[in-house]
């Protein structure tokens, strides 16, 4: 948990920074927005981090967002090159064919031993082209359609803005139940197991190739999910949509204390993650700061948004930095209080 | 030892009868048959590769065999998997431990026992800390059950697979090396819960390199030797000559150790002297040295801090205060490249992971510490690697289907010669080997300490650090004794006796504190 508190309190002083620099951060459109953001982004990243955990990984995640979108789009658009078909049917559809998707990478990696990095690299790839391929290369307009209020409604309507948007509802959802799979049941014991020593879990008679393949199947329809909520934001889709998220999602997982090595991680952590992520992302945006020039003219000097990439860059790699400072030090520690079993368990724990 | 009077096998517990395997066309096992009594110790012996390890993972649902029949209590019985042969009370307690090191104890204790439980049915807490209380209270393990695995001693970890198999209500346990990586209080409570669990009825088969154990605590002797029944030995009629040559298939006794020059190589001059070394963790500086030609053995328990000595000799953990001369001149390794120009070298104890690289071929590992020797205009000169890897294989006797074949795919024992190979090929002048003989057959061993000797008959120092005790006393010219990241003594040759170094190795012999 030290981990995560750590985490939390960097989060709050970023907040605290942004909001003192610039009042609008926590005004009503910008705080909603950022959180239906944060929504969003936490939504598939805690599905990459059941991936991560048991020690795989999974790019396929943001073609996977892409083509959700796409397919709901190509069915159920009222708009040109739309199928006009109900918005149910297009959005079961679209869950079914990453859930399947999520099935088909889960058995080629499990049951083939082939390598998760390899298989889900060519998914991206596929997936990708197979969504640029029915938008032909241009953009699907999702137009009137109903599920734009999905992005856009909420709870506790307040002027034009929701309190509490359904991005967000769904969001609290998926925690509560991966918190209770991941920390409190049988199957989270597993892909902890599995990710601290595979062959222990399997000589444990652990079904380690079905637990596995599971996991795949939890990130592609997490990302299937995520997919739907971004479609009704974005109200049109183009072969853009959902480049590179799977690796916001990984940075967000890591970012939240999970080790790529497997085994380690929360659910609390990520959620931790995907909020510093998109808070950043924001913040880039939002802060300012007010001074007077020479001519006496108050004027305000902000960043420039080149720099997203650079500043995302750098925090991963100083949280990651830190957090290995930190277990060599504790380490060296061990070392000197003598037995190896006399010190605290090093590691922050998931219970 | 209850001797059973009835010739049929009707209080056999277990009964395995012509099991086959082959892998990949080698034959593994062919027609090995075993039978395991309840109540009973069955130590289970032969060479790496005689087919234990193949054999134990049929019975317990690792892999199936390719044909006989497993019989338990008379029932014929397969296996689907290492669940069903756990619902048979079949128990595996690996070599390699196979415990989950970011879960805490208990929950590596009753993992897997979720048995039909669904998914995404809640986790048993509370009543399995409880549990696990009670069986780390048996084993004599003090922690508590929410206590980390991965911040344990490996002493401890086989404690806790231990514990794992007492939560099973197992009938028949398999322990493959259980005592490899403890020390003599643990061990010896080991064997106090293995007498324990014999005295419940429970059959134990008990792999073991160790002869002393296997004499200590077994009732029946099994032997295989090339993946068939070798033979099969009572307690009473065993002894070691006996089983060995039943291992090797033939009679090793007399020159297992070559002779040492008589008296030792006193006269030579000191290669290294080492001056109160500080090495990282140790509470004093450590004083000794080596003479040319020496063998100098360095005993001890696990933990005793010989290996964080030897990696300050070499310079892979730089010692913190003191000195060493090498030669007459300074020698202060900050890396092992420093220890290397200097032709001081180590072959360390877990050959897989620090002394090669399991894929890369015999030739490019016997290459690979002195490559820059073998750069021509940037081009790597294979010719040259090739004729130096064929020549230290000649000298070794290493036996490699092809220089081009990689070394995970040798045996410990040629692997082993590979190490050493490596670093005769630089012409050593101090050879540091952390436990030479790990993991190796008995045949093999022999053909090592051959090898160690002739070395040291060349001129060169050698620190031997080993946890075996009959290796120290039959190679050692001298033998130094560590305990407690201290060195507590150095004994000469003609003073060496188990029983004094047992004490010495241990607090037996109190301090004046």
């Amino acid at each position: 948990m030290k981990r995560e508190l750590g985490m939390l309190g960097a989060l709050v002083v970023i907040c605290l920074v942004l909001f003192l620099s610039n009042a609008d951060f926590l005004g009503q459109s910008n705080a909603i927005n950022t959180l239906r953001q944060i929504s969003m982004l936490g939504i598939f990243s805690i599905g990459s981090g059941f991936v991560i955990i048991t020690g795989g990984i999974d790019l396929s995640v943001g073609s996977l967002v892409g083509l959700t979108g796409v397919i709901i789009a190509k069915i159920s658009s009222q708009a040109t090159g739309g199928g006009g078909h109900s918005l149910l049917l297009g959005v079961t559809v679209a869950l079914a064919v990453a859930l399947l998707i999520g099935l088909v990478q889960g058995l080629l990696i499990t049951k083939l031993d082939l390598q998760p990095f390899i298989v889900t690299l060519a998914g991206m790839l596929l997936i990708r082209g197979v969504a640029q391929t029915i938008v032909q290369g241009g953009t699907l307009s999702l137009g009137t359609s109903p599920i734009l209020k999905l992005a856009n409604g909420g709870l506790f309507m307040v002027g034009g803005d929701p309190l509490v948007p359904w991005p967000l509802v769904i969001f609290l959802g998926v925690i509560a139940i991966s918190t209770y799979v991941l920390h409190y049941t049988v199957l989270g014991r597993y892909i902890f197991a599995i990710g601290g020593n595979r062959e222990a879990a399997a000589y444990s008679g652990i079904n380690v190739r079905r637990v596995e393949t599971t996991t795949y199947v939890v990130s592609a329809g997490l990302a299937g999910v995520a997919g739907v909520c971004y479609a009704a934001y974005i109200g049109q889709m183009s072969q853009q949509v959902g480049v590179a998220y799977e690796l916001y999602a990984i940075a967000a997982v890591v970012l939240g204390g999970c080790s790529l090595r497997g085994g380690e991680g929360t659910v609390l952590g990520i959620v931790i993650g995907s909020t510093m992520m998109r808070v950043i992302d924001n913040g880039i945006n939002m802060f300012q700061l007010r001074y007077t020039d020479a001519e006496g003219i108050r004027r305000l000097w902000r960043l420039n948004p080149n720099w997203t990439f650079v500043i995302v860059g750098a925090v991963i790699l100083i949280a990651v930095v830190l957090d290995q400072v930190v277990h060599m030090v504790q380490a060296a520690h061990r070392i000197r209080a003598g037995a190896p079993a006399a010190g605290p368990p090093p590691e922050p724990k998931a219970s | 030892m209850a001797a059973d009077p009835d010739p049929e096998h009707a209080s056999d517990l277990l009964v395995m009868r012509g099991i086959g395997k082959r892998f990949a066309g080698v034959t593994a096992l062919s027609d090995v048959s075993l039978t395991a009594r309840g109540g009973e110790v069955l130590a289970l012996m032969g060479e790496n590769g005689a087919g234990k390890s193949t054999l134990m993972k049929i019975l317990g649902g690792v892999q199936p065999p390719d044909g006989g029949e497993i019989r338990i209590d008379g029932q014929a019985v397969s296996f689907d998997g290492v669940g069903d042969a756990k619902r048979c009370g079949i128990i595996l307690i690996h070599q390699e431990l196979m415990l989950a090191p970011n879960l805490d104890i208990a929950a590596n204790v009753f993992l897997g026992a979720e048995g039909k439980r669904s998914w995404l049915a809640p986790l048993p807490r509370g009543e399995a800390y409880e549990r696990t209380a009670k069986l780390l209270a048996r084993v004599g393990l003090d922690c508590p059950p929410s206590t980390l695995v991965g911040s344990l001693s490996v002493g401890q970890r086989q404690m806790v697979e231990i514990a794992r198999a007492l939560s099973h209500s197992a009938r028949i346990i398999v322990m493959d090396e259980p005592t490899a990586a403890l020390s003599a209080d643990e061990s010896k409570r080991l064997f106090a819960i293995i007498r324990q669990l014999r005295a419940e009825g429970v059959a134990i088969i008990y792999i073991s390199h160790r002869m002393e154990e296997v004499m200590e605590l077994s009732d029946r002797i099994v032997v295989l030797r090339d993946g068939r029944n070798a033979g099969e030995l009572p307690r009473a009629e065993a002894t070691t000559d006996k089983i060995v040559a039943l291992m090797v298939g033939r009679d090793l006794s007399g020159h297992y150790f070559p002779a040492r020059p008589d008296p030792p190589p006193a006269g030579r001059e000191t290669l290294l002297e080492v001056n109160d070394l500080l090495v990282p963790g140790a509470p004093a500086g450590i004083t000794f040295n080596v003479r040319r030609g020496e063998i100098l053995g360095f005993a001890g328990l696990v933990g005793a801090g010989r290996t964080e000595l030897a990696q300050a000799i070499f310079g892979v953990t730089p010692a913190r205060a003191g000195s060493m001369t090498l030669d007459g001149k300074a020698f202060a390794p900050r890396r092992p490249r420093d220890a290397i120009n200097q032709g001081v070298y180590l072959a360390p104890e877990d050959r897989k992971r620090h002394g090669l690289v399991l894929k890369m071929s015999v030739a490019q590992n016997t290459s690979l510490p002195d490559i820059g020797h073998y750069n021509r205009w940037g081009w790597l000169d294979r010719r040259t690697e090739r004729r130096m890897a064929q020549a230290e294989v000649a000298r070794m006797a290493t036996k490699t289907p092809t220089l081009e074949t990689p070394v995970g795919s040798l045996s410990g024992g040629n692997q082993q010669k590979v190490v050493l190979g490596k670093w005769l090929a630089m012409r050593p002048r101090l050879l540091i080997l952390d436990e030479p003989t790990r993991g190796i057959d008995v045949g093999a061993r022999a053909e090592i300490y051959r090898h160690i000797a002739a070395l040291a008959d060349q001129g060169i120092a050698i620190l031997m650090i080993s946890s075996d005790l009959e290796e120290v006393m039959g190679l050692s010219d001298r033998v130094a004794v560590m305990r407690e990241r201290r060195l507590v003594g150095i004994l000469e040759r003609a003073a060496l006796s188990a029983e004094r170094l047992g004490a010495m190795m241990t607090a037996a012999v109190k301090a004046a504190a």
